[in-house]
């Protein structure tokens, strides 16, 4: 059957200094309850919104990298409705029933390899404050409200429902989150900074929206499990209700709503105190301005200046963090391919999959750009081979130290001096006196003598001159 | 001498010039208050200490020569709409009932650094809704001019305030004729000034689109003073327009050519068209040149001003919850649905009415029956005005079209009481400036003219009213 | 068109305001009339006329600067820790 998946990605704009409507800071995560509010966004009597430009600025950025049209005028309305999280019981937003009057419309993005899919809308919105339980919702005997997050500049994406796998939502997912993140919009590192509903329909049946998915892996989780519920009771005739599900994290379901989910009546209207702006012929050319490299030009950039494969330099700019740290290491050292090979295959492997989908991937690591540039200078430069750099690097990722500061330490730097090399040579002969024996006529003997030889310097020995010594002593003494 | 008769600009003078103090000023006008209060009811707080303090702030000001404004020690009362940080700001509503708002609004910050004095705070409408201040928590406020009649409305405590000498001016709110109806009602000088000239920061929004912030005075020269000192752009106002007129209180040489509209007329009490013919008499014989006008869409001006209100009234009001500010009822055991359904049923009658008329026009499927073409006619209605105004300075009409009426007498029937709106409210349509000027009496009532101009033309309406207050004496204040 | 009790109750819940049996009989009788009015708007000839809007240039628009308001803007004492403490949600 086929299924139809439609997405909304909110995602705040801590790029901006200041709340949408007022100047209060957008950096409210980790402050005292209702310490960071003034009495526009607390809500107060006789207060009026002051619009920001640069939220309309980055919002702009959003709509224009999503090829969206942004139009010459934009207006806010007001979305009403009561909830204790909205101090004016109001949502400042945008709405584009009567011309078009949000950030941007009809765009499309390509992912993955040559899919596609249509934006309806950007728009531009006020995040609403935050409610916090003693326990759980259902049975706290009150709520307690901080509005220090009321009025944070949001901005919404809504995709027209072009997806049919949830594979493809998450390959799109991480499209958007590298797009922001390059964009410098947005840090999707903080908590809640981005948030995405989903509407699943199967073989032309009603919608169903899903919420409260905290994370994006989830939301592959909640589509793979609603997709296989619609399945299954559309296989059994059983007719499938417009509703709103929402994702039980602990459970790994989707459930009904225990709210009652009235139908809701939002009574749109323009907003009177922020007149319609115009945005002008310049701002198209301001965006660009102030737009920086998007992921998909770095990635050709990448392999085309830099030499990396598509498939490596897919693996960076997926991940700005990623994309960054690979540039900062090659420019102090100019080894790209030996770069973006040490930070791909090798130190991925030491970021656990939990700080991978918080996108924090070098948080908790002690290795900087530095260490993988000096690591690649060694293996480089024949100052160790590649299997003790790795061991050198596992090193680094623990302590922190320097690679050059490890391989002097654990001498494990390859062993130059040939009288050194011709002392462990002369050491194994003694000890492998058959294998010598036969080392004379048996080529693979000889290979047989290199390893006992390798395995003696801890693999500090440079391989190709020890074979050299080898038969130079076999045939000395043939 | 008695201070407490002396005009605003009467006042300033006398304190610059030490005449006497601002201190023994605001002393007599607070034993005003308290002699007149108990039958005129304009005030819902009254400043005591903070105006004493000010006023002695501005006398030690005078004495040591600095510079203190040109309203210095002017007794001016603001409308408890307008928000003054640490004083309650109630809107006559027990939902406001202890509102401490921790900020002053704009204007209000303009005054004082203007010298004025907030000497406290004008009654109203609960949040100024009505034409007649009896829809007040804190009781209905009385006429002056007979105090068995109402004082208009909504800024009836504002202009009852002026004309009962309680203080020199008044700030006031018109959203559909709020400070214009009452300066009518109480024969005294009130202005709706062009959308967008005066910062609305501060002032508690019933419906946005609509309204300004006016003053009401006993001299066309005070409220002149007042408009100078509160006009212009406002960072904390989006809808306010990048300019800072000056206006002149002096008597004209010019002449204006006036259009009296038939419509106004048409529908008035004769009483009242008689004092509005008279007052075209007086202005012809100045040598204006005044002619009968129509201005037809008039017809449709309330029901778009009421859908428009309403609306955005069902919205502005939606924030009081009381949960962040209010009055005193714990939410302890409540469902918070249940809670605010609980809260905002004390709301009085005529809020309630207008919340729900509100969500009935926005509701979904008649926002295009409704909002939208009540937008649509004040384009209409504008671009009418805009045509008149290209052969008129002015047009002319009465404010109200009916003298103050009994208490009591419409508050049983929204649709009587809105009807009398209906000459205010197209300058709050069209966003033009009106002006309600004494225009003489009827049976000892008072009749207010209005004029309106082309928007940013307070000027040619100030001057209109210089010119008609220099050649007649129509009393400001009655005894008391 | 014919208000009825349940229709104001409902634009009660819509507007979160609890109405006694006798204000639903009230404003039904009251409500309709208004909107009786308020249907003036329908014999207005409009199709051609654009609403009135006001408009204003992005470069006027607030600067993004981050001020600290120097006050507690909130005027509720049902506090605990920073909170406010608002009603249960179920
Ligand atoms: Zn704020």
């Amino acid at each position: 059957m086929e299924t139809k998946i439609g997405l909304e990605i909110h995602c705040q704009l801590t790029g901006a200094k200041s709340k949408l409507f007022c100047s209060c800071s957008c950096e409210y995560r980790g402050k005292e309850a209702n310490s960071n509010i003034c009495p526009t966004c607390a809500g107060l009597p006789g207060t009026l919104p002051l619009l920001s430009r640069r939220a309309v600025e980055l919002a702009g950025m959003i709509s224009a990298a999503l090829g969206c049209t942004v139009p010459e005028e934009i207006a806010f309305y007001r979305k009403n409705y009561f909830y204790p999280d909205l101090p004016k019981n109001f949502q400042l937003t945008q709405y584009n029933a009567y011309g078009i009057t949000s950030m941007g419309v009809d765009g499309i993005m390509q992912y993955g390899d040559g899919k596609s899919a249509r934006i309806r809308r950007v728009q531009l919105e006020e995040d609403p404050g935050r409610l916090v339980y003693e326990g759980s919702m259902e049975t706290s005997p009150y709520a307690l409200i901080d509005y220090n997050r009321a009025g944070v500049p949001l901005v919404e994406i809504v995709t027209e429902p072009d997806f049919a796998d949830p594979k493809d939502v998450r390959l799109f997912l991480d499209k958007v989150t590298s797009l922001i993140e390059h964009l410098g919009v947005c840090d999707t590192r903080l908590e809640g900074s981005v948030r995405c509903d989903a509407n699943v329909s199967v073989g032309g049946g009603n919608r169903v929206e899903i919420k409260n998915v905290s994370s994006f892996a989830d939301v592959e989780k909640a589509l793979r499990y609603e997709i296989t519920r619609q399945n299954s009771m559309a296989s059994r005739d059983i007719e499938i209700k417009s509703e709103t599900r929402h994702w039980d994290d602990a459970r790994k379901l989707t459930k009904e709503s225990r709210t009652k989910e009235e139908e809701q009546d939002y009574r749109y209207f323009p907003e009177p105190d922020v007149p319609s702006i115009v945005l002008g012929s310049e701002f198209p050319s301001l965006v660009s301005r102030s737009m920086p490299e998007l992921p998909d030009k770095r990635k050709e950039r990448f392999i085309s200046k830099h030499g990396l494969s598509p498939h490596v330099a897919q693996v960076l700019i997926d991940n700005k963090e990623l994309a960054d740290f690979f540039e900062t290491a090659m420019s102090a050292h100019y080894l790209p391919r030996e770069i973006a090979n040490w930070i791909v295959n090798d130190l991925m492997g030491f970021v656990d999959e939990q700080q991978k989908e918080e996108r924090s991937i070098l948080a908790g690591l002690k290795v900087t750009p530095g260490h993988i540039a000096e690591l690649a200078r060694l293996v480089d430069e024949g100052t160790i081979n590649r299997s003790i750099a790795q061991q050198v690097l596992a090193q680094a990722v623990k302590t922190g130290e320097m690679p050059s500061q490890v391989v002097r330490k654990t001498h494990s730097s390859r062993i130059d001096d040939s009288d050194e090399l011709g002392r462990v040579v002369d050491s194994v002969f003694k000890a492998e006196q058959s294998a010598v024996q036969d080392a004379k006529s048996n080529a693979n003997a000889a290979n047989f003598l290199l390893g006992k030889v390798m395995a003696a310097t801890k693999g500090r020995a440079d391989p190709k001159a020890a074979l050299e010594l080898i038969h130079k002593k076999l045939a000395e003494q043939s | 001498m008695e201070l407490f008769r002396l005009d605003a600009m009467q006042v300033a003078d006398g304190i610059k010039k030490r005449e006497f103090s601002a201190e023994e000023y605001i002393q007599q006008l607070l034993e005003r208050i308290d002699r007149v209060e108990p039958k005129v009811n304009a005030f819902i707080t009254i400043n005591r200490k903070e105006a004493i303090d000010k006023a002695r702030s501005i006398d030690k000001k005078v004495r040591d020569g600095e510079p203190v404004g040109p309203l210095a020690g002017v007794a001016v009362s603001v409308k408890d709409n307008i928000c003054v940080k640490g004083i309650r700001t109630t809107c006559a509503s027990k939902m406001l009932e202890n509102y401490v708002p921790p900020y002053s609004a704009t204007v209000v910050i303009r005054l004082d650094d203007a010298g004025a004095i907030v000497i406290g705070k004008a009654n109203l409408d609960e949040f100024a809704m009505g034409t007649t201040t009896e829809f007040s928590k804190h009781g209905a406020t009385r006429n002056p001019w007979d105090i068995s009649r109402v004082p208009g409305g909504s800024s009836g405590g504002s202009a009852a305030s002026v004309a009962s000498l309680e203080c020199a001016v008044s700030l006031g709110s018109d959203t559909g004729g709020s400070v214009r109806c009452p300066a009518s009602f109480c024969s005294v000088i009130g202005i709706k000034p062009t959308y967008g000239l005066v910062s609305r920061y501060g002032l508690v929004s019933y419906a946005n689109s609509l309204e300004q912030i006016g003053p009401a005075g006993r001299t066309v020269a005070d409220v002149t003073a007042v408009m100078n000192a509160i006009a212009g752009s406002d960072r904390n106002d989006h809808t306010t327009l990048d300019m800072k007129p000056d206006y002149s209180s002096r008597v004209p040489d010019r002449r204006f050519r006036i259009g009296i509209v038939k419509e106004f007329l048409s529908g008035a009490d004769p009483e009242v068209a008689k004092v509005v013919y008279n007052a075209a008499d007086i202005l012809t014989k100045q040598g204006c040149k005044c002619e009968e006008v129509s201005l037809g869409s008039v017809e449709y001006a309330l029901a778009s001003y009421y859908t428009i209100a309403m609306a955005e009234a069902s919205s502005n009001l939606a924030r009081y919850d009381n949960v962040r500010y209010g009055f005193e009822m714990s939410s302890e055991g409540y469902e918070w649905n249940s809670y605010y359904a609980k809260v905002r049923s004390n709301f009085g009658e005529e809020v309630k009415r207008r919340i729900i008329v509100g969500s009935y026009v926005l509701s979904s499927g008649y926002y295009g029956k409704y909002y939208l073409k009540a937008q649509q006619v004040r384009s209409i209605l504008k671009q009418e005005l805009k045509s008149l105004f290209k052969t008129y300075d002015l047009l002319m009409g009465p404010t109200m079209p009916i003298l103050p009426f009994k208490m009591g007498e419409k508050i049983d029937d929204p649709i009587k009481m809105y009807l009398v709106d209906i000459d205010t409210v197209v300058a709050n349509l069209a966003g033009t400036p009106a002006i309600s000027i004494p225009g003489g009496f009827s049976g000892g009532l008072p009749v207010g003219l209005q004029l309106m101009a082309d928007e940013f033309q307070e000027q040619t309406m100030l001057d209109a009213a210089s010119l008609f207050e220099s050649v007649t004496h129509v009393q400001r204040s009655p005894d008391l | 068109m014919a208000v009825t009790k349940d229709q104001v109750k409902h634009l009660g819940w819509l507007s979160r305001i609890e109405l006694s049996d006798d204000e639903l009989a009230l404003y039904a009788g009251q409500i309709e009339t208004i909107i009786k009015y308020l249907d003036k708007l329908d014999t207005v000839p409009l199709q051609e006329v654009k609403p009135v809007v006001a408009s204003k240039k992005f470069s006027d628009l607030r600067d993004d600067v981050a001020v600290e308001f120097e006050a507690d803007p909130l005027g509720t004492s049902y506090r605990k820790e920073g909170f406010v403490k608002g009603p249960r949600m179920v």
